[in-house]
């Protein structure tokens, strides 16, 4: 048992030493690597940026907007009892912003973008194509990683704030037509209680959260092993991981505005 | 291009160079020097390490022991910072060819021209243009790799390994999975590029007939250690029973592969 866990301890701190050594590695080719005259292409970064923000805004407003229907009649619930319905506004946009808009985007895109990465670097470890680009003198990490993590951590963000609206929309729609809440108050009471602090915080954990998925994925794709089902292994690792990681951090995150 | 000079120089040069995977010894104190502008061939059977030294020589792997000097430089002891310039001056064509798969056969040509080079890309194109009619394939250059097939593949990573003008080439089984006239074709191409542009050929394979076609020298190597070098002619009449057993494909003889492991 002992031994199992320090086997298990010993596996993941080369894991955590190996994503830091790759997250140094992207701020190197970010911040010093335009003065050496090298950078991640231009072109390949706004690539990433379409794969990456604009085909997935329909999911991720899909998905916060429902969230923003069942948040609304949730909470109407509850603050019927109380007589408090009108306050289903401020409920719902608050808890979007701070916390459910950027954790549900990082989920989502974590399974859509972050597994697509892995599978991508795995496949292009395990045919050789990473060897190639090293044996053309062309940094991987830069070539590669770098556009990677730039688009994820411009466009998670970007996303984050379209949940937003999708979802206080969807609470909007449950409010005024199914509480009966006049629109105008609705509107009103929802940006009441709403503080640009409580937005900022949002799109914080966002960028966090796409730092992480773009490390796990990148890290778990140029680390691949063992042809096919490494890439299985490591689009599955890289999801799970991500996942794991993104709670962990939004709790960091949030305990850290909450206390300080 | 331009013809380079070369006056039969030794270009790339292997000093007892040792290494092992995971306590297995896989290549052992192989040593051999390479002459500017000739073709020479590592042969010997798969799982011999033959693969594995031609990664050494481009810098994929790195040895324990001993030194690989490619034009006066030691890549196996220089900074990784370093090594990317050596790099730039040798080209590799790789057993299944791996081009990138997000980018056409114009693209992965053009990439390393692009990475290392300032040339406008009206340049590029016409760069692209030589290359791809050098290897056969002009008109393709719309094409994504997984549109194309195997042996096509090989040759545009063989146009793409050509894409700097290189001293060096190096190729992992070039005519493996290819038919006889591509093979063909192939083989022709790297005696071609050998004397006419003075470019010298790194080859690893164990396609006899290929072999004994292009070769002005050839390394056998067995077990991770090199047993013997010399002309095609000197092969074709050696004495040692490893290579005659490989070059005549004989099932019996000193290389036994269901030999348990000692």
């Amino acid at each position: 048992m002992i031994t199992y866990i320090g086997k298990f301890i010993i596996e993941y701190a080369g894991w955590a030493k190996g994503l830091l050594k790759l997250f140094g590695e992207i701020l190197y080719w970010i911040f010093i690597g335009p003065f050496k005259g090298k950078t991640a292409q231009r072109l390949n970064v706004f690539q990433q940026m379409m794969f990456v923000g604009l085909a997935s805004v329909v999911i991720v407003v899909f998905v916060d907007f429902f969230t923003g229907v069942v948040l609304a009649m949730q909470s109407a619930y509850v603050l019927e009892k109380m007589g408090a319905e009108l306050y289903v506004a401020s409920l719902v946009s608050v808890s979007l912003c701070r916390e459910l808009g950027p954790v549900l985007t990082g989920l989502v895109i974590a399974g859509r973008v972050g597994s697509a990465i892995a599978a991508e670097l795995g496949t292009m470890k395990v045919t050789e194509q990473i060897e190639a680009l090293e044996t053309m003198a062309i940094n991987p990490v830069r070539f590669l990683a770098t556009p990677r993590f730039l688009a994820l951590l411009v466009m998670l963000p970007a996303l984050t704030i379209l949940g937003d609206l999708a979802g206080i929309f969807g609470g909007f729609l449950i409010g005024t037509k199914s509480l009966g809440i006049n629109p105008d108050l609705y509107i009103q009471i929802s940006f009441k209680y709403l503080e640009l602090k409580d937005i900022f915080t949002g799109l914080l954990k966002a960028g966090v959260f796409g730092i992480i998925i773009a490390l796990v994925a990148c890290y778990e794709g140029l680390n691949t092993r063992g042809g096919a089902e490494g890439v299985g292994r490591a689009t599955t690792r890289s999801v799970v991981l991500s996942f794991i990681l993104i709670i962990a951090a939004d709790c960091v995150v949030t305990a850290f505005f909450f206390f300080f | 291009m331009s013809v380079k000079e070369c006056n039969g120089e030794v270009i790339i040069s292997l000093r007892n160079v040792t290494k092992s995977f995971q306590g297995r010894r896989v290549i052992n104190d192989a040593s051999l020097d390479v002459k500017c502008g000739e073709t020479f061939i590592i042969m010997g059977c798969s799982g011999s390490g033959k693969s594995t030294l031609l990664r050494h020589m481009t810098g994929a792997i790195r040895p324990e022991k001993g030194s690989i000097f490619i034009k006066g430089k030691d890549i196996a002891n220089i900074p990784l910072k370093d090594l990317d310039e050596v790099k730039k001056t040798f080209g590799m064509s790789f057993q299944y060819s791996a081009l990138l798969d997000s980018l056409t056969v114009e693209e992965n040509v053009a990439l390393p021209l692009r990475e290392h080079t300032k040339l406008a890309d009206e340049i590029i194109d016409i760069i692209i243009k030589m290359k791809l009619s050098l290897v056969g394939l002009r008109g393709f250059e719309e094409y994504y790799p997984s549109q194309i097939s195997g042996g096509m593949r090989k040759r545009v990573g063989l146009a793409r390994a050509i894409a700097l003008d290189p001293d060096i080439v190096f190729y992992d089984e070039p005519t493996s999975g290819l038919d006889p006239v591509v093979g063909g074709i192939t083989d022709k191409l790297i005696k071609d590029l050998s004397s006419k542009l003075m470019i010298t050929s790194v080859v690893v394979s164990h396609d006899m007939h290929s072999v004994f076609k292009i070769a002005d020298r050839i390394a056998m190597i067995h077990k991770g250690a090199i047993v013997e070098i010399g002309t095609p002619d000197e092969i074709k009449n050696s004495q040692n029973l490893l290579v005659q057993q490989f070059i005549n494909g004989n099932p019996e003889g000193p290389i036994d592969l269901f030999k348990e492991p000692e």
